[in-house]
């Protein structure tokens, strides 16, 4: 008889708690809808009564009528895509690249002692500074932006994996090499599968480094790309394109961070 | 008797940018076959060199260790070696870190290495784990995993780093009669490292006791205690006895 009290009481202990659990999510949301909600009103009603003056703020209903007017003359998919590609194509090759360079300098220590210093210099270098030596080197252009996307994302892929590999726990190595495991062993079997954490840090860092080197990109010369509707907008004076591309901006770049973080969710899902 | 590992005036000098550094004198002991013996020293006296030399990783600056009469080679596959702590590979399943070590030697596909796993894993009450990840277990059972994976290879001797130091003290003395209990079943040649006294009295047929840096080898105390396990060992009435002489001979 006690038994089933205890229980009861404690079951409905528990159903109190996770009916808690679910209000505070609900408050959560409630205020991250109301503050999208009141900013976007404010704004409307800020630029409709003019106490802020829409020509340069622009306002939530100018921006929509941009991005139809934009759409019906083709240039928002042509500079949607343009942008999108580059980012992308910046990322993987950033994130692909300085995964090998980080391997290779994990291999050798000789190397990594070598370039130690170099790495360091070219970590504080601003990258925007080679931006006219680059153009120079391969002309203006998607091929420009990418070198220049690719640029700002390595050294921090490369520096990050790398402390991610050498930061292995040094018994672990020893057990494998108690086990006669050989260098590509130790590699693959324990050293990049332990740092898949950190490479998925490396990612979502790399979502937003690789917009930055894009938009840097378009900004120093291009033909297309939200950077370069942006420098278009701004030279024009038409700040509705600008705030338009910015915009864009926020919703694409959100967007690319939510394909990369189902990655790390499934991988967290896997382990456990 | 048979020596099955012998330590014969093993030194060892490691270097360092101001000096250089002897961590062993002269040390000699032996370990018969199937014996348990155990190393304690006052800490930083070397002990995990001697480790270190014993699995092969390093060698000595003079004198010989002989496994079965032969001398350790570099990473040698007769030595087996267990460590403070699990390091289980969290990615891998039980069943997938047991068998690295096959995985690793390119083992894999003998079903012979394979049964064996699998009978080791059903002996030890962890077969039900089999495809569990490790974050699933209690740190006893990781403990027991850990072994197993040592033992899947079939070393000759097995060495032990300290390897309860990482668990609470409730957990400790129920791991250590574990894992007592499988190096006896699987009559395995054991040589432990630790700092604790009563755990080296309670798991060994032997003590070597060692001095401060550089370690050499103090005295050899053999031992038979009434009880079966490493448990029921504490509670003989000689315990106390041997505890207080190696503890005096430490200090």
């Amino acid at each position: 008889m006690k038994n089933k009290k205890q229980k009861i009481n404690y079951s409905l202990a528990h159903t109190k708690y996770l009916k808690r659990l679910k209000k505070d999510k609900f408050i959560v949301l409630f205020w991250q809808i109301f503050v999208f909600v009141a900013f976007v009103g404010l704004w409307e009603l800020l630029a409709y009564t003019e106490a802020i003056d829409p020509f340069f703020y622009s306002s939530p209903s100018r921006i929509i009528r941009t991005i139809g007017e934009l759409a019906s003359s083709g240039e928002l998919w042509i500079n949607i895509w343009t942008s999108l590609y580059e980012t992308i194509l910046g990322f993987l090759l950033a994130t692909a690249l300085g995964f090998v360079i980080a391997v290779l300098l994990w291999w050798s220590e000789k190397l990594r002692k070598v370039l130690e210093p170099y790495i360091i210099v070219l970590n504080s270098l601003p990258k925007i500074a080679l931006g006219p030596m680059i153009i120079l080197w391969v002309g203006s252009g998607p091929k420009a932006t990418v070198l220049m996307c690719v640029l700002i994302c390595i050294i921090i892929t490369v520096i990050s994996l790398l402390n991610a590999f050498i930061s292995c726990d040094q018994d672990k190595i020893l057990l494998m090499k108690s086990m006669h495991a050989n260098k590509f062993q130790i590699l693959f079997k324990l050293i990049i599968p332990n740092a898949l954490p950190d490479l998925f840090s490396v990612l979502k860092i790399n979502v937003g480094m690789s917009w930055v080197g894009t938009i840097m990109g378009e900004y120093l010369s291009s033909k297309a790309g939200l950077g370069y509707l942006i420098n278009y907008g701004t030279q024009m004076l038409k700040l509705d394109i600008v705030m338009t591309s910015i915009v864009l901006l926020c919703i694409l770049a959100a967007g690319m961070y939510l394909c990369v973080s189902p990655l790390e969710k499934r991988y967290k899902k896997q382990i456990t | 008797m048979d020596k099955f590992l012998e330590f014969k005036d093993v030194s060892y000098f490691y270097q360092t940018k101001k000096s250089e550094v002897q961590a062993l004198k002269d040390v000699n002991f032996t370990i018969e076959e199937k014996e348990f013996a155990s190393l304690v020293g006052p800490s930083g006296c070397g002990k995990t060199t001697l480790l270190s030399l014993t699995a092969g990783l390093i060698t000595p600056s003079s004198g010989e260790i002989l496994l079965q009469g032969q001398p350790i080679k570099k990473n040698d596959s007769r030595i087996g070696y267990m460590f403070q702590r699990d390091h289980l590979f969290e990615w891998r399943t039980i069943w997938q870190n047991i068998t690295l070590g096959l995985e690793l030697q390119k083992k894999k596909k003998e079903q012979k290495s394979l049964d064996f796993a699998e009978e080791l894993l059903k002996k030890y009450d962890l077969y039900n784990f089999k495809n569990k990840k490790p974050r699933h277990l209690s740190g006893g059972m990781r403990q027991r995993v850990a072994l197993i994976r040592t033992l899947v290879l079939e070393p000759a001797l097995l060495l032990l780093d300290e390897p309860f130091s990482a668990l609470d003290f409730q957990t400790r003395l129920k791991v250590c009669d574990d894992v007592y209990e499988i190096i006896k079943k699987e009559e395995k040649t054991a040589l432990l490292v630790t700092h604790d006294i009563s755990e080296a009295l309670s798991m060994s047929d032997k003590v070597v006791i060692l001095t401060a840096r550089p370690a050499s080898t103090k005295k050899t105390v053999n031992l038979s205690f009434a009880g079966t396990t490493p448990l029921a060992k504490r509670e003989d009435e000689n315990f106390g006895k041997h505890f207080e002489m190696i503890w005096r001979n430490l200090t």
